[in-house]
């Protein structure tokens, strides 16, 4: 077996008698990966305990606690989950003051599949693993190199494959909103193939995933068609890091810039005029 | 070239009264800029300067009072803080961000609001129609 994989085994084994259960992934009959909730009376299906392919958990917590809101949970976490609760906490879609954290730290290979920054957790009290670096994403790099022109005509030649399956906006820990804009007719047309230009659906969603996105890059990954859209949830990440100082999914109480009132002097690193 | 077609999103409170006084003073300026009255810059969603973009709008231009002035007190922060991502999601998709101009005009400032105007149609102008930019790539 390998070895994270044993490690984890034995801390989850070590948490659950405390908890009513324990969310993580576990293998299913087909071979296939899903999320779990691993129970003590239950002891056998840890056998099926997984850690890869990684598959987005967030949305498993908010939907487990509304079903059984005073539940005490165990969570197994990567970085990427960590910041998507976090970030779903300060949205009060989680309740995380029954939910024990256990941060599963990220190998290289698999930073490097994520493209990820932050393949680490930083909040969870117990952790397997040991946390590595973040890694270089060339795609954004890449991207970012290109002049106007350049980057239009390489939007053109993505987005002419979206089928507009909503796949993104569903696997998306930071899609909880119960009505969606994507869905509103006023600003996404349906009815055509590929969509008009300017992309109405993916401009959106870029605006909607400000602030919010903690790239876990699941949407890349269930795209059908391979758009690599997180590129620009990234570079907004960072343009949102560098107005108004926030990093998405990292501290507890900092307030997201949806619910600032800008402060003096804050407006001049909008690049506004003021 | 076609002349280039600007909406431009004015609050009530402030810009669209500095409209008045530009007018009531007869200045001069281009007139490509069709005025739509809102109650304030907060009220402006990214969506409704998308869509704007979509219906063919070359350029799109959000208004409202100066930071601390806002009618709603801070209605204007809304805006300050949603678009200028805006425009960096316009930049990474390759619009061109010139495209969406964000400013404060008080009602006192009819000149302010003309030069503005003025700056902005000329900056439009240099820029291809959006429409022509917006096609597939054949092939
Ligand atoms: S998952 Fe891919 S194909 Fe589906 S809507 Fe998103 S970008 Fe388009
Ligand atoms: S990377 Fe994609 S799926 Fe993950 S939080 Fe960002 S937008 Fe959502
Ligand atoms: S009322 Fe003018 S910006 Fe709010």
């Amino acid at each position: 077996m390998d070895q994270r994989l044993e490690a984890l085994l034995q801390t989850i084994q070590k948490v659950l008698p405390d908890v009513d259960g324990i969310i993580g992934l576990k293998v299913n009959a087909a071979g296939h990966i899903a999320p779990h909730l691993f129970r003590k009376e239950a002891p056998a299906e840890l056998d099926g305990l997984a850690i890869w392919p990684k598959y987005p958990t967030p949305d498993t917590l908010r939907l487990i606690q509304k079903a059984h809101p005073g539940a005490k949970l165990g969570m197994v976490v990567r970085g990427c989950e960590e910041r998507g609760v976090v970030e779903m906490f300060k949205h009060a879609q989680v309740d995380l003051s029954n939910i024990s954290l256990i941060g599963l730290q990220c190998t290289r290979e698999e930073a490097e599949f994520c493209r990820c920054a932050k393949p680490y957790t930083a909040h969870a009290k117990l952790t397997v693993g040991e946390p590595i670096e973040g890694v270089p994403d060339p795609v954004t790099e890449g991207f970012l190199a290109k002049t106007r022109e350049e980057r239009l005509e390489y939007w053109k030649e993505q987005l002419v494959r979206c089928i507009k399956c909503y796949g993104c906006r569903n696997v998306c820990p930071q899609c909880f909103c119960n009505v969606c804009a994507l869905e509103d007719e006023k600003w996404v047309g349906t009815g055509w193939l590929p969509m008009p230009l300017p992309p109405m659906y993916h401009l959106v969603r870029s605006m909607h995933m400000t602030a919010k996105c903690v790239a876990c890059r699941e949407c890349e990954e269930v795209c059908p068609a391979d758009i690599p859209m997180a590129i620009q949830y990234r570079l907004i990440a960072g343009d949102v890091k560098e107005m108004f100082g926030y990093e998405t999914g990292v501290s507890m109480d900092e307030k997201p810039p949806q619910l600032l009132v800008l402060a003096e002097g804050e407006f001049e690193r909008t690049g506004l005029p003021h | 070239m076609p002349e280039p077609k600007i909406i431009g999103f004015l609050c009530n409170w402030c810009s669209y009264r500095g409209a008045d006084t530009a007018g009531m003073a007869r200045l001069k300026y281009p007139p490509n800029v069709k005025i739509v009255r809102v109650p304030c810059s907060g009220r402006v969603s990214p969506e409704l300067v998308l869509r704007t973009f979509r219906e063919g709008a070359d350029g799109v231009m959000v208004l409202g009072c100066h930071i601390g002035d806002c009618h709603y007190s801070t209605g204007n922060h809304r805006a300050a803080k949603r678009m200028p991502v805006l425009k960096k999601v316009l930049e990474y998709s390759g619009i061109d961000p010139e495209r969406l101009c964000v400013n404060w005009v008080s009602a006192a400032e009819g000149e302010r609001f003309a030069k503005i105007i003025t700056d902005f149609t000329e900056t439009i102008r240099a820029l291809p129609p959006l429409t022509e930019e917006m096609t597939w790539t054949k092939g």
